[in-house]
């Protein structure tokens, strides 16, 4: 029964993944965050990229999808951040991510999803006063554990 | 006569100084400039020429200081400036210009262009003509902090996950800390990963720093809109944190007009020497390669390639670094046809970006450097601006072009030698 307790462990566990089970944890990191997009596009970006059976054309249209949302949501350069908006834009970033081809995405692709999952969590945050980034973390090494554990 | 406008022109007279002076007398009126700015390249607008982005200042130097001018005004000859006309070239020097200086450089007789329409928007803002992205921006950051509006609990938000992510602190406000580090309000909000690789970075090769609570904030919407009196004021906030915290350098982030702003302008903005130096993030990496503190490990395979912001490498001679860094990190590197001094714009400096009726000129703008890539085929694209960086994935998208963007300070966190178990595997 693997448990996972911190970064480190959660790190050392995703870099044992394949390419295949990287996209499946960084869909469940999205999924677990995508209540913070309000963009519908990511939400069916999410769908192609959990489909185990997803064609790789059909997986690089979705990709050049959650680049194009990620594009929309950022926060342009000089413009007042809104930071409720800016979770979107970090949930269109861990969908990219999860869609990256391995050893394209600096860090792991399912890192980085997790990672931009927590800025989500963590913009939200900013302005509800609430600690969900801490609690993602959590979450995340559930959601891992459980795969390794299947 | 308004008032704005009446303090916009007074303000254009108080611009021109010896260089603008001589910069006039000695255009020959060659065209060249056209030829080395994007927004006329691209557009084929012979009003987006460099050279007539100035005319306001030139008519106000002309009438004011040459005696043909003034003779020609006593007589009610020659052609005044008018508010009609601001109106019209508002487009022309905030939307068609990002500062990039690209014409500056191929001026046969070297007038720094560049400078000049910096100067002609300090008449511009000043006479009331100026983009409302930019004066909401510089109202922000006179009045929050931040152009972004970015406050202090959110950059401790943001810290709290990286300290999360990493498991150690990120210094603030640490007394005695070499190194001060500023960050952009784009990092802050669509790239805080890039204070995670600092922070690792700084943690490999043992660097002191910190943040200061105080200014954070490196970006400067004075430099951008033409306010000389708010730039100062930025740049002072800057230099009173650095006192205060008694370090010895200041680092500009990965943003090219923060650079230029803190670096170039700041002690002429304020009027005296800094007590510090000012550094640029990639300036001191490759220091720490250099004397051998900052060691990595693989390379990338993919095939990179370089873009310089053109504050950070033309207008901040920050060129051979980068260099020496990918060096150590890229294994398949190329360079684009014009890299280094002469690079090409991305469209969307000097406050373009934040100027949301300048976007279809920008991304007309893009077409340049799309040209540049299309030359060299790259898999991934290496920057060290955050502004550079966003246009740069918005013209690619919109291009359709299937090249990642990726950030030099990240790339090198990314292959830091892993000095625990290099020893582990030592005998």
């Amino acid at each position: 029964m693997t448990a996972i307790t911190n970064d480190r462990e959660f790190r050392a566990a995703l870099d044992t993944l394949d390419a295949a089970q990287q996209r499946v944890i960084a869909a469940a990191f999205v999924r677990n965050v995508l209540h913070l997009c309000t963009d519908e596009r990511i939400a069916r970006v999410l769908e192609i990229t959990e489909n185990r059976d997803a064609s790789t054309s059909a997986l690089d249209d979705a990709l050049k999808t959650a680049r194009a949302t990620t594009i929309d949501c950022h926060t342009r350069c000089g413009s007042e951040g809104d930071w409720l908006a800016q979770a979107g834009y970090f949930v269109a970033r861990a969908a990219v991510a999860a869609l990256t081809p391995l050893g394209q995405m600096p860090g792991g692709v399912a890192w980085q999803a997790a990672m931009s999952a927590r800025m989500a969590q963590t913009s939200k945050s900013i302005v509800t006063g609430d600690d969900m980034a801490g609690q993602e973390s959590e979450t995340q090494y559930r959601l891992l554990a459980g795969i390794l554990n299947t | 006569m308004s008032a704005s406008f009446e303090k916009g022109i007074n303000t254009f007279k108080e611009q021109i100084d010896a260089p603008v002076a001589t910069f006039f007398s000695s255009c020959v009126h060659c065209g060249m400039c056209a030829e080395a700015c994007p927004f006329y390249t691209e557009t084929g607008d012979p009003s987006r020429t460099p050279i007539t982005k100035v005319e306001p200042l030139r008519r106000i130097w002309k009438q004011e200081y040459t005696l043909l001018g003034r003779l020609g005004k006593l007589f009610g000859l020659g052609k005044s400036v008018t508010d009609e006309m601001l109106t019209e070239w508002e487009t022309l020097v905030y939307d068609s210009c990002t500062l990039c200086g690209r014409c500056s450089m191929i001026c046969p007789v070297g007038n720094d262009i560049t400078y000049m329409i910096r100067k002609t928007r300090e008449g511009m803002a000043l006479s009331g003509h100026a983009p409302e992205g930019l004066i909401g921006a510089t109202t922000r950051a006179i009045t929050i902090g931040s152009p972004m509006g970015v406050k202090l609990p959110a950059l401790e938000a943001q810290i709290r996950h990286v300290e999360k992510e990493l498991g150690y602190t990120v210094p603030v406000d640490v007394e005695g800390a070499d190194y001060l580090q500023l960050l952009s309000s784009m990092e802050i909000m669509n790239f805080p990963e890039f204070i995670s690789a600092i922070a690792r970075i700084f943690q490999h090769a043992g660097v002191s720093w910190t943040i200061s609570s105080k200014a954070f904030e490196a970006t400067n919407s004075g430099i951008q809109i033409g306010v000389s009196e708010i730039a100062a004021e930025l740049v002072e906030r800057v230099v009173k944190a650095a006192t205060e915290l008694k370090v010895k350098y200041v680092i500009s982030p990965e943003c090219g007009h923060a650079y230029t702003a803190i670096r170039w302008e700041g002690p002429n903005l304020i009027g005296r020497p800094f007590d510090f130096k000012v550094v640029h993030i990639l300036e001191l990496l490759d220091e720490l390669r250099s004397a051998g503190r900052l060691q990595t490990s693989g390379k990338e395979s993919r095939r990179l390639t370089y873009h310089d912001p053109c504050q950070i490498a033309r207008r901040g001679g920050v060129v051979q670094q980068p260099r020496n860094l990918l060096n150590e990190v890229a294994a398949n590197f190329v360079e684009m046809p014009d890299a280094g001094a002469m690079n090409w714009c991305c469209g969307a400096g000097g406050g373009v970006s934040a100027n949301e009726r300048a976007d279809e000129l920008r991304l007309k703008a893009f077409k340049r450097k799309k040209q540049q890539l299309e030359e060299v085929q790259p898999e991934a694209l290496v920057s060290a601006c955050s502004n550079c960086r966003i246009q740069l994935e918005d013209g690619l998208e919109e291009n359709e072009m299937d090249i990642s963007v990726l950030s030099l300070t990240e790339i090198i966190a990314e292959h830091l030698l892993d000095r625990k178990q290099q020893e582990g595997q030592q005998p």
